[in-house]
Order: structure tokens, then C-alpha cells, then sequence
């Protein structure tokens, strides 16, 4: 007869034998009659459904069951059959999704999601974790695009998006959830158009406007995972601390030029913030958008995709995530290197003894003055697009300094009024290049970096000068229609 | 219940978990159940057999389980117990723990390791009812 070994702490059920023999052709046959010998042992081994207990492997003459035939497994006189506990602990649970109810899929979703249920580390459950999941994206540019359309893809059953932008011609060189024919339409409104024909089984939220102190925990508190899709430093310490005091995963994504970033921020499962790796942002200015130094259109899509797998592995509970490394991506190089990221104990926010406790105001955090409400009306420093243009029509002599890198000055200038170059990393070396008796007209892309220049030229005592309100780009809308922008 | 060991049983306990911090480490328990408690006589060093999230995770091999089952039993012992480290972390159970304790009749032990330092060590035991851990009193005795 089969004989089957009791594990020591079971013993005191099992009349204190070490081994018990049963009779029986299967394993199925051979539990059922040592549960018939000892009916204490049952509630030891089997769950109230009736089925073995998740810790609970049978081993067949030191042959898993679970890689022949489960409880089916036929047995032979002299087998010796081993209850035998999968021992595994851990300091932290990661899964984001704990005692939830999984819903079921139906016979369209199986079909749909068949690549990922052949797969043992997803399978049922984990695509089931996926429909029972939700996910906050806030913006649906440049990460957004690709985080979007994969998750949706990939059956998440909620997407939360935030955004209140409209499509731009300039957004189409990445954004690709966006087309040509959404130019000018509410960026959300493309993205669930989008995201709706890729899989109309998941529910889409949106949320028009841009996330503030005053609505970040409330949009933040239904959903599982918060991924912070944005490219400026107020919405990524808000998201960063709205994450950490509801006690949520912060996808983190970054990217600039060829270089991006991305990691995932989770002080409740044990790992750092944003503010453990940057207690402080930098100063204004200091670091230049990608609307200010571009972005290879590609890079969203790496570094998007990155944040949508780690979403996905923090479903499920599979594999390890990124908390606690941050993972620097070159493309230039074609190269990935991983830095390891410590929590730090004295960090104000998931520290020991925080002192943040709730949101603040994170535009003056970040050093940035509100801006005053837009008028007509420019100030005395400033002159606009049409103002420049009739009184250069007039011939009245206006010298025009552009305060912008090369490469953009290949893309369109005011050449044609003589316009001279002047990059504002070269400004004060070749101040001497102007005369304060002219009349000096500066500008840049946008009117920022001009202003900078108009501050060094106030300070080395010039006074006939004025700012191109709105720069480049606001000739281009006002005075040269044929001109491209960008 | 409680659980009698001696120090240098506690001592092997940690410093395995400051050899392998910081990844999570863990071990059997073999001694027989006294007067109501587990006396534990040896600590039993296994290898962590996860290939994945070493940080946070550990799981001994499910055959060096059932040889050291079978070496305790010939030496008139058994396995009451196991322990491993949490890299970091308080030396309290988690709900990873809490779902993948397999018997209510054991010792857990947990070693908190910072720093590659190994901290306190904690003994937990298992609600019938499978719902929680409580704490159990760590004996000390000195090995005649």
C-alpha cells in the first residue's frame, strides 16, 4: 500500500504517526482516505471549498504532482507520497490589489486576452487582477500615449486620465494616441475616443482639468495605481505626495532629449519616494522643459512602455519591480544603467518622523510666481508681434536680437529685419556686440528666455529695449501666417 | 505557546541574515514540543530558492524540507517551526507572511536586518483561525 509522510506539525492529528498508510489508485483516492482515517487532518489540508490549501504540495516519491497529473496522479504499491508546506515569506506585500473580488471575464475577453492567459505568470487570476484594477494616468501626452494605449490594451479595467490640454500640430511627433485629425480637440476627448476603439471592455474616467492641491486626493483616492505622466516639477511633487499619503504606488516616468528616467515610488512596500531622491526641486528655469529643449519623439514611447509594465507587474504581483531602483535609459548610447534608491529616514514626507502631512501649494515649492491674468494690454517693457511689424514698416531703425540656440534659429527667423543671433548662454560675453543707443528688440521662442536677456541688458545699463511679447511664435500667429511653427 | 532556544540559536539566526541582506533569508526549526512548548536544538540554514524580489521575498525548497523532515524524524525530532529575515523591515509578519504561514502548530521567527546589521528577533505563532499572528514569549536556555 501507499504509504504518506506527515510533516511533524500535523502529526498530533494523525494519531502521531510519522506515516500513514492508505489505499487508493490516485493521489485524489489516497487524500480522501487518509482524510476518512483522521478527519481532524482535513481542515489542516483542504480550504472550505474543498480544495488543498494554497501552502499544501504533494510530492510523489519526490515528484510534484502539480507537474503530472494534480490530484489525478495515479499511485503504485510502494509509492511514497509526501505532504510537504511551500515555506515562503517577506517583509512587504507589493500586490496592489489585496481581498478584492476578481471578476470574471467573458467569452469575448478570454478570446481577447488569450496571449496573456497561455502565460503561467498571468493566466486567469492575473488577467482577472487586471479587469479588477485601476489606473490614474494624469496627462495624455507624450508618456500618456503610450501608457494609455498599452494598459487599455492589456485589459486594465479602469483608466483614470487627467488632462486639460487641446491637440497640437507640435504634439503629433509623439503623442501617439492623438492624430491629425484630433488637432484642436480636447486631448481627452481623442484619448477616449482612442482608448475605447482599442478595448471597449474596460471603463474610461475623465477628468478636464489640471490637478491641484484642492483635487489631487479626491481624483487620487478610487484608483490602485497613480501614474504621473507630466513633464513639470508642481504636479510631480503633488503627485508625488497625494501617492504617498493615501499610501498608493507612483509610477514615475521622465524623459528630456535622449535621456529618460523612470521608477516606481512606494514607501508603503518599503521603498523611497520622489522626495528621498529630490528633496528639493530645482530652481526655476534651471531645468528646461521639453517644449523648451525638445525630446526625441521615441523616448515617451520607452520610457511610457516601462511605467505600463511596471503598472501591469504590480497587478499581478509578479516579478521585481522598480521600487527602490531608478532606471536611466540613454538612447543615444543605447544603454541602460540602474541606480539603487535608498529610503531616506529623515525625508519630511515617508520619513520617520514626517512633517509633511498634507498637500501644499506646490507652484510657490517650486518657486513659481502665479502668473498675473492675461490682458491685452502689455507692459512698458514689452512690445507685440504687430506693434514690432508697423513700426518696422515705418523704417524706423529697430535692432532685433534673437536669444535662441541655432538650431532653432534653422527653423524660422526674423533674418529677413535683420535680426541677429545671440544665444543666452552667450549673452553676457558678447553684450559688448550692442550699442545702448540703439533701439534693442529681444526675443526667443516663447518670451521667456528673453526676458532673461532683457534683465542682464537692464543691468549692464541699457534702457531703449523692449521684449518680444509671446516671441517668435506670436509673430508667426499674428504677422507671418506662412510662417511654420514649432 | 512559547518557544525555548538558546543564544547561540538566535545567533545563527542572525548572522545568516546578515550574510545575505539584503536579501531575505530563512530556515527551519527542529526540536520537539516540552510541557506545551517548542524547545528548539537545532537551526537549519536553507537557501532562498526565489529567483525573483530576493529583497522582499524567500522560499526554502520544498525537497530540503522533506529531507529535513525525514533527518529530524530519525533523530527523534521535527520540524516546529521556521524562521527568515526582513531586509529593512520591522521583524513583525506582513500579509505576505500572514498568507503564506502554513501551519497554525509552529514557531515564526523573524530577524530584522538593517543596515546589514541583524536587529531584534521576534516570535510569532499562528491564530487557528488562520486570520492573524500573535506574539509569542522567546525563552532562552543555556544547552546542558
Amino acid at each position: 500500500m501507499p504509504k504518506i509522510a506527515i510533516p511533524t506539525a500535523l502529526r498530533q492529528y494523525a494519531g502521531g504517526k510519522e506515516s500513514v498508510e492508505v489505499t487508493g489508485r490516485s493521489i485524489g483516492e489516497a487524500l480522501a482516505n487518509l482524510t476518512e482515517q483522521y478527519p481532524e487532518l482535513k481542515k489542516h489540508l483542504f480550504d472550505a471549498e474543498g480544495k488543498l490549501r494554497n501552502f499544501v504540495n504533494i510530492y510523489v516519491n519526490d515528484e510534484d504532482i502539480r507537474y503530472q497529473q494534480q490530484t489525478n496522479t495515479s499511485l503504485k504499491e510502494g509509492d511514497e507520497i509526501s505532504i510537504i508546506p511551500s515555506i515562503a515569506g517577506g517583509a512587504v506585500s507589493e500586490e496592489v490589489l489585496k481581498n478584492v473580488a476578481l471578476p470574471d471575464l467573458n467569452k469575448e475577453e478570454i478570446a481577447r486576452y488569450s496571449r496573456h492567459l497561455i502565460m503561467p505568470e498571468v493566466g486567469m487570476e492575473g488577467q482577472r487582477k487586471l479587469k479588477a484594477a485601476s489606473i490614474l494616468l494624469i496627462g495624455v501626452g507624450g508618456l500618456g500615449s503610450p501608457l494609455g494605449l498599452y494598459l487599455a490594451a492589456a485589459g486594465v479595467g479602469r483608466l483614470g486620465l487627467v488632462d486639460f490640454d487641446v491637440v497640437d500640430h507640435s504634439n503629433l511627433q509623439r503623442q501617439i494616441l492623438h492624430g491629425t485629425k484630433d488637432v484642436g480637440r480636447s486631448k481627452l476627448q481623442s484619448a477616449k475616443d482612442r482608448l475605447s476603439d482599442v478595448n471597449p471592455h474596460i471603463q474610461i474616467d475623465t477628468y478636464e482639468t489640471a490637478l491641484k492641491s484642492d483635487n489631487a486626493l479626491e481624483i487620487f483616492k478610487d484608483y490602485d495605481i497613480i501614474i504621473d505622466g507630466t513633464d513639470n516639477f508642481p504636479t510631480r511633487y503633488l503627485a508625488n505626495d497625494a501617492s504617498v499619503l493615501l499610501g498608493k504606488p507612483n509610477v514615475y516616468g521622465s524623459i528630456f532629449r535622449f535621456d529618460g528616467q523612470a521608477s516606481v515610488f512606494y514607501p508603503k512596500a518599503g521603498g523611497p519616494c520622489y522626495r528621498c531622491l529630490y528633496p528639493e526641486p530645482p530652481p526655476p528655469g534651471l531645468v528646461p522643459s521639453c517644449a523648451e529643449g525638445g525630446v526625441l519623439g521615441i523616448l515617451p514611447g520607452i520610457i511610457g512602455v516601462i511605467q505600463a509594465t511596471e503598472a501591469i507587474k504590480l497587478i499581478i504581483g509578479k516579478g521585481d519591480p522598480l521600487i527602490g531602483r531608478l532606471l536611466l535609459f540613454d538612447a543615444l548610447k543605447m544603454k541602460f544603467r540602474e541606480l539603487k534608491l535608498r529610503r531616506n529616514p529623515a525625508c519630511p514626507l515617508c520619513g520617520e518622523n514626517p512633517t509633511i502631512k498634507t498637500l501644499i501649494d506646490y507652484e510657490q515649492f517650486c518657486g513659481i510666481t502665479p502668473q498675473p491674468a492675461q490682458t491685452a494690454e502689455t507692459a512698458d517693457w514689452e512690445i507685440t508681434a504687430t506693434q514690432l511689424k508697423e513700426r518696422l514698416d515705418r523704417g524706423e531703425p529697430i535692432t532685433i536680437i534673437d536669444v535662441r540656440e541655432p538650431h532653432e534659429w534653422q527653423i524660422c527667423n526674423l533674418e529677413a529685419y535683420g535680426s541677429k543671433l545671440i544665444p543666452l548662454g552667450q549673452f553676457t560675453s558678447r553684450m559688448n556686440e550692442l550699442n545702448s543707443a540703439d533701439e534693442i528688440v529681444v526675443h526667443c521662442k516663447m518670451g521667456g528666455r528673453s526676458a532673461k536677456a532683457y534683465e542682464l541688458l537692464k543691468q549692464a545699463g541699457f534702457k531703449k529695449i523692449k521684449n518680444l511679447k509671446g516671441g517668435i511664435l506670436a509673430w508667426a500667429d499674428q504677422v507671418d501666417k506662412t510662417m511654420p511653427k514649432y | 505557546m512559547g518557544i525555548r532556544l538558546t543564544g547561540s540559536h538566535l545567533e545563527a539566526i542572525k548572522q545568516h541574515g546578515e550574510r545575505t541582506y539584503p536579501e531575505e533569508c530563512g530556515g527551519l526549526l527542529l526540536g520537539t514540543v516540552e510541557d506545551g512548548r517548542r524547545v528548539i536544538c537545532e537551526v537549519l540554514p536553507l537557501e532562498n530558492v526565489r529567483p525573483d524580489s530576493r529583497h522582499n521575498r524567500v522560499e526554502l525548497s520544498p525537497l530540503e524540507y522533506a529531507r529535513a523532515e525525514r533527518e529530524a524524524t530519525r533523530r527523534g525530532l521535527g520540524v516546529w517551526g521556521y524562521y527568515h529575515s526582513h531586509p529593512n523591515h520591522p521583524a513583525e509578519p506582513s500579509s505576505f507572511d500572514l498568507e503564506h504561514a502554513p501551519f497554525t502548530e509552529w514557531s515564526y521567527l523573524i530577524v530584522s536586518v538593517r543596515a546589514g546589521q541583524a536587529e531584534e528577533v521576534r516570535a510569532w505563532t499562528l491564530r487557528e483561525d488562520r486570520s492573524r499572528f500573535d506574539e509569542e514569549e522567546i525563552e532562552i536556555y543555556t544547552q546542558s
